[in-house]
């Protein structure tokens, strides 16, 4: 049976349209896709994202044992920065993408997604050696709830924590909201600004409920995954399970800037990264928009002069920019660039697109 | 709404009912509230025949694509082309302005006879 997380029931209530995802029942839409999308995208949305993984760790050697896990240069965080990074296997795939926060020298937490919580323990703790570092997995314990969209700063300014005393972009911090203590991230999933607010299970339904309430004279309204598709796509950030894979390498998936060059520290398959770097890959995500009247969507194929060269990852119907959009990857041999047109099969027919720039929008999220 | 008396639904969503000789089709209120907000509409051309069962279509959501199948068989007579360009039609207005083809249809009275009264479809389905 489907996990379901503490708020569950109260969304069925507030009109929730339920969906199974990554092993949980979770709201796919309440008022409809399209409306929630704007809604984030002009004033302020509330997601519960209590299915993704909370794992801390911890101890002597805790950054020593994250550098060797990921690309990103672990050792450059501050006490409360966050960081995108991949966890990778021995061919340079990606096991899952994750944000690792420091919360001070000894203590580490990594946010990951629902589908990955057993497989990144499991791979995380099988590669523990001889660190001496705690190893936690408290997903269990956990709720998250994301706060995203122009007007989320404000909403946390009447809730007590003033615009300056916020986290910056990429950054968290402890802090009581609503008498309750809190992890406040200044993170998300949609290009908009806005927080992620981790919290223990017990007050996960309280806390929902209060941000709608307080949150309704800006308009606040709870968002579905349908709505978390679109706007993170539109922000032109992967999925994993659709632009992400044990298959694809952050260097072929276009996230090149979360891998810096100058890292001394050996991590999982670095020769093989570096090597993509340095030598370019056979493979590379593009951005398309749809020139032709068509939806491009997951697995869809690409061609180029009669020839399939790819296929798409991950495609909607863009609400902000009343466009069909898609990524998806090419073979690189082609040499196509932004700009040039390729064409989509849908339902056996050959339909036009334009390789763009991405993200799709003008990502907000800078603070 | 009024609906149409002859009105008949079938087992995947799509209704049909006659109107001056030929045969009106579309989905029912009830698949396009399951599919949300509809983006994209395909339909077939003119004079294109079809037996039931057929796909003669698509709509699209945000999410998912869907394919539309024939009631009952027949040549397309007439296409909704309000639809190509405002596919939202579908979720205002269902089972009345955004009819999807009207067609003449083959054998009806054969091909109608294992199709449900909407009050029966909505029992079903529901």
């Amino acid at each position: 049976m489907d996990k379901k997380t503490l708020i569950h029931d109260t969304q069925v209530k507030q009109g929730a349209k339920m969906v199974e995802f990554a092993g949980w029942e979770m709201p796919v839409q309440f008022s409809g896709i399209i409306d929630e999308h704007n809604t984030v995208r002009n004033a302020l949305g509330l997601f519960d994202v209590s299915h993704m993984g909370e794992f801390f760790v911890s101890g002597k050697d805790s950054l020593n044992f994250l550098e060797t896990l990921v690309p990103q240069q672990v050792s450059s965080l501050t006490d409360g920065k966050a960081v995108y990074c991949q966890l990778l296997n021995d061919k340079g795939g990606c096991v899952d993408d994750l944000i690792i926060y420091k919360l001070s020298d000894l203590n580490y937490l990594l946010i990951v997604n629902a589908s990955g919580v057993e497989v990144d323990f499991n791979f995380i703790a099988s590669r523990k050696g001889n660190f001496e570092v705690k190893l936690e997995n408290k997903s269990d314990e956990y709720s998250l709830l994301a706060l995203q969209g122009p007007k989320a700063s404000d909403l946390i300014q009447d809730l007590g924590i003033s615009k300056s005393e916020q986290p910056l972009s990429f950054y968290i911090k402890p802090a009581k909201l609503f008498g309750v203590d809190v992890l406040l991230s200044r993170t998300g999933y949609t290009g908009e600004d806005g927080f992620e607010i981790m919290m223990k299970n017990e007050h996960a339904v309280d806390f929902w409920n209060n941000l709608l309430k307080e949150g309704a004279k800006y308009g606040i309204k709870p968002i579905g995954l349908g709505a978390r598709d679109t706007l993170r796509l539109e922000a032109a950030m992967p999925l994993y399970g659709n632009d992400l894979s044990n298959d694809i390498s952050p260097v072929e998936a276009g996230l090149s800037w979360s891998i810096p060059k100058e890292k001394k520290e050996n991590y999982t398959a670095k020769d093989i990264i570096f090597s993509q770097l340095q030598n370019g890959v056979k493979k590379k995500l593009i951005g398309l928009v749809m020139i032709d009247r068509a939806i491009a969507r997951h697995e869809y194929e690409i061609y180029y002069n009669g020839k399939q060269i790819g296929h798409i990852s991950s495609g909607c119907y863009s609400p902000t920019t009343a466009k069909n959009i898609a990524m998806g990857y090419i073979d690189t041999s082609y040499g196509l660039k932004v700009g040039d047109s390729v064409e989509v099969m849908v339902r056996n027919k050959l339909y036009k697109a334009e390789i763009v720039k991405r993200p799709f929008i003008t990502k907000r999220n800078k603070v | 709404m009024e609906l149409p008396e002859e009105l008949l639904c079938s087992k995947t969503h799509e209704f049909v009912y006659p109107e001056n000789g030929n045969y009106v089709i579309g989905l029912t209120d009830y698949a396009v509230e399951q599919l949300g907000d509809i983006v994209f509409v395909e339909l077939p051309s003119v004079d294109t025949e079809f037996q039931k069962g057929d796909v003669f279509g698509t709509v699209e959501s945000v999410k998912a694509a869907s394919e539309i199948y024939m009631p009952v068989g027949g040549k397309v007579v007439e296409i909704n082309e309000q639809l190509i360009e405002q596919p939202e039609l579908l979720n205002e207005s269902p089972m009345d302005r955004a009819w999807l083809i009207k067609i003449e249809a083959s054998s009806y009275a054969e091909d109608s006879q294992d199709l449900m009264e909407y009050d029966n479809y909505k029992d079903e389905v529901e």
